[in-house]
């Protein structure tokens, strides 16, 4: 071994002496390099927006979606590899699918995240076994508690609760822009618009490839079920982040 | 044997279980003519159990049958389970028996792991687990009693599983007899030579108004204080000592030493390491 | 096991093995206003002698979830065995106290999946936070049914026509607990194997209540 911290990163089953686990890091890697990933939770139920970078030019629109729904009341939004992305929300349904076929009940949000971090998890503790390099963001709600929730379960198998989460190449940015929105107050009509925004915001279109924005909505006016959000509302969306876009740059300009 | 056999049946079979006592019975009991009776030995029995101030009482009689016929006289239907807990049994003898040691054996681990003395309510729930496995085909019907942390327990059970936690119970053929006697003089807060009398008045009623029940009665007093009293033929009903002595045997029957004569002595002398010499006189 | 019979018409109502323990029955669950009422007879039978003649047949599944059993003693005292134990694992998974409908569900799919070798019948009845006082009935196959007024067991099928009679809406807690009493005191009265004493409990948010009416004094009659 060529000097201390080598070779420790060949296998999650170990630890190196500064006590980093380096397949789980280099799998968190691989999501901040993907595309940009937001969950809000507003005073009426739950938006989540990714950005879908497009490899290929000839890509059907709306194919090969980020955003699927989990259940009647749950939806999910990944980003990172998408096939190891696939992979968990695979797992999401069938756990979804289960726990109202033995309960009776549909799965309660907490329950649904922390069953998937610890399918999650269990992806770093073996040797022979990879980390997922994606991240998921759940939007669910809980008609028991009358309570909508937004959790996010990380390649390492952490779970947390938010008000808001970003992941992916944006998430910095992003971070900065939700903690601006007063999301005791803002509505999913218009988290909507403040996710395009968001997004749309952090991107350079001169070095990003191109994207599909996807939206979706888990709303009180929907009956709180996961629906992912019309192109026409999209559009519209995307037009007005372009205006705002476009207003605060004008007004940057003047102050110079 | 061979005959027995099926056919599928390897004839040595190096290891694992051995059917071939199943197959044996089953040609057997097919025959119509063969009236060869394999019907496992079942204690008609009386078993009472009941707490009192200061603890629990057990009762049982002694008499095993196998049909009609008196197969022991003095058996012992109240077992060990643990230091402050015992188990009366009624049902086929192998059953009860081997049940209680079974459960015996696992609560004396269990008490090695925790380092705490067993609770009655745990072996009451170890013995209704394994006799619901077995869907009521392990007859052992029990009545359960001990002490423990938590005070005096009698516990019944029957052979499919389900249980009651009662004052005083009554279980097996006499149960009825028995029960009756539980109903007529039973009261709370009684003392500890009150209930045993009340024990063996129930068992008596067993032993002599149920043909399953008889012999004698054995009680099995289990005190608050961890000790355990076993008195093996506390009360002998029925005592076959001045039975046998009433029969006169006439002196005639009676063979005297020397009545045989010695035509002939003959000794044979060890030798050391070689072949025996007959010695003859 | 399917019989078109209802169980009193048949002379093996739950087709019990030989010599197994029945608890040859009267139970019943009402909800009312702020929770539920509970009621069951104690007699426990094994062919015509009485096993227990001060059984309870409430078992109780979670803090605030009680279940009434009928049938097979040793059956229904698994199946609540079972129920209780699932019920606390989602309790701790979920964090939270468990809903009679949770409860409920498992009876149910439990009953269902064993309905070969299961001779059932139970009401699972209580209260929780989400939808105040309910009552499930899950009858021998294993369907399960939310019911306003839940009677079982064999003496159940002496006083259907009592308790259409004296059922009424928007009962209080004391009219509905006299009402569960009164309805068994008649079943008791008529059904050879339903007998002994009354126990009833009543789950509200405040907490479980329990009592027992002696034999001898039993609200029989008008």
């Amino acid at each position: 071994m060529a000097s201390s911290g080598s070779g420790y990163d060949l296998s999650p089953t170990t630890f190196s002496p500064d006590g980093r686990i380096f397949q789980v890091e280099y799998a968190s890697k691989s999501v901040a390099s993907s595309g940009t990933l937001i969950g809000l939770k507003c005073s009426d139920g739950i938006v989540l927006a990714c950005e879908k970078l497009l490899a290929n030019k000839m890509l059907v629109p709306g194919s090969n979606k980020r955003i699927n729904t989990v259940s009647k009341t749950s939806g999910c939004a990944f980003t990172g590899f998408v096939s190891d992305g696939r992979q968990i929300v695979n797992r999401a349904r069938e756990e979804a699918s289960s726990y109202l076929d033995t309960y009776g009940i549909p799965v309660p949000p907490s329950v649904l995240a922390d069953r998937l971090a610890h399918y999650v998890h269990y992806f770093t503790l073996h040797g022979a076994l990879r980390p997922f390099g994606a991240s998921m963001v759940l939007g669910c709600y809980e008609e028991d508690m009358d309570e909508a929730s937004l959790y996010m379960v990380e390649p390492s198998g952490q779970v947390f609760k938010y008000f808001g989460c970003a992941a992916g190449k944006g998430r910095q940015g992003a971070k900065t822009e939700i903690e601006k929105l007063d999301l005791s107050t803002l509505t999913v009509a218009q988290g909507v618009k403040e996710a395009a925004r968001i997004v749309t915001m952090l991107r350079d279109d001169g070095k990003d490839k191109p994207m599909e924005l996807e939206i979706s909505t888990v709303a009180a006016e929907n009956n709180y079920v996961h629906k992912p959000c019309e192109k026409s509302v999209i559009a519209e969306a995307e037009k007005w982040a372009k205006e705002q876009i476009e207003e605060e740059e004008d007004m940057e300009e003047d102050e110079d | 044997m061979s005959e027995f056999l099926d056919q599928s049946t390897p004839s040595s079979a190096p290891s694992g279980f051995d059917f071939s006592l199943s197959h044996r019975n089953a040609t057997l009991s097919s025959d119509s003519k063969s009236s060869i009776n394999m019907v496992a030995k079942k204690t008609g029995t009386t078993i009472v159990g009941t707490v009192f101030d200061g603890g629990v009482v057990l009762g049982a009689d002694t008499r095993a049958t196998a049909g009609s016929e008196v197969a022991d006289k003095f058996c012992e239907k109240i077992h060990y389970l643990a230091p402050n807990i015992y188990c009366c049994g009624a049902g086929t003898a192998a059953d009860t028996e081997k049940t209680t040691e079974l459960i015996s054996s696992q609560l004396s681990l269990l008490r090695m792991s925790t380092q705490s003395p067993s609770r009655v309510v745990t072996a009451c729930t170890m013995l209704k687990r394994m006799l619901f496995r077995y869907q009521g085909h392990v007859s052992a019907a029990l009545v359960l009693g001990g002490c423990d942390i938590s005070g005096p327990h009698v516990f019944q059970i029957y052979p499919h599983g389900s249980t009651g936690k009662l004052p005083y119970t009554t279980m097996g053929s006499g149960s009825l007899a028995a029960m009756s006697v539980f109903e007529n003089e039973w009261k709370e807060n009684m003392s500890e030579s009150e209930a045993v009398d009340i024990v063996q008045k129930a068992i008596t009623a067993g032993i002599f108004n149920d043909l399953g029940s008889g012999s004698n009665c054995d009680v099995t007093i289990i005190r608050l204080d961890g000790t355990v009293e076993i008195r093996r033929g506390a009360l002998k009903e029925n005592p076959v000592e001045p039975l046998r002595s009433m029969i006169n045997r006439s002196s005639k029957f009676t063979m005297g030493k020397g009545t045989t004569a010695v035509l002939k002595d003959t000794f044979v002398k060890a030798k050391k390491g070689g072949e025996e010499d007959m010695v003859t006189d | 096991m399917a019989s078109l019979l209802h169980p009193s018409q048949t002379s093996n109502p739950y087709n019990l093995k030989p010599g197994e323990v029945s608890s040859g029955t009267t139970i019943m669950a009402v909800p009312f206003k702020g929770g539920v009422v509970l009621g069951a007879d104690s007699r426990v039978s094994t062919g015509t002698y009485v096993a227990n003649r001060a059984s309870d047949k409430i078992a109780q599944l979670t803090e605030n979830i009680f279940c009434c059993r009928s049938g097979s003693a040793a059956d229904t005292q698994a199946l609540t065995d079972y129920v209780k134990f699932y019920l606390q694992q989602w309790e701790v998974e979920s964090g939270r106290p468990a809903t009679v409908k949770v409860a409920a569900h498992l009876m149910r799919k439990i009953c269902y999946q064993n309905k070969d070798n299961l001779s059932a019948g139970v009401i699972v009845a209580g209260w929780d936070p989400v939808s105040k006082g309910q009552v499930y009935n899950i009858p021998l196959g294993g369907t399960c049914i939310e019911m306003k007024c839940a009677i079982g067991g064999s003496g159940s099928t002496y006083i259907y026509g009592l308790t259409d009679a004296l059922y009424k809406e928007n009962m209080g807690k004391q009219e509905t607990l006299d009402f569960v009493k009164k309805s068994i005191s008649h079943a008791m009265a008529r059904d050879g194997s339903s007998g002994g004493i009354i126990r009833t409990c009543v789950v509200t948010e405040d907490g479980v209540e329990r009592e027992y009416i002696p034999g001898n004094k039993l609200p029989y009659g008008p």
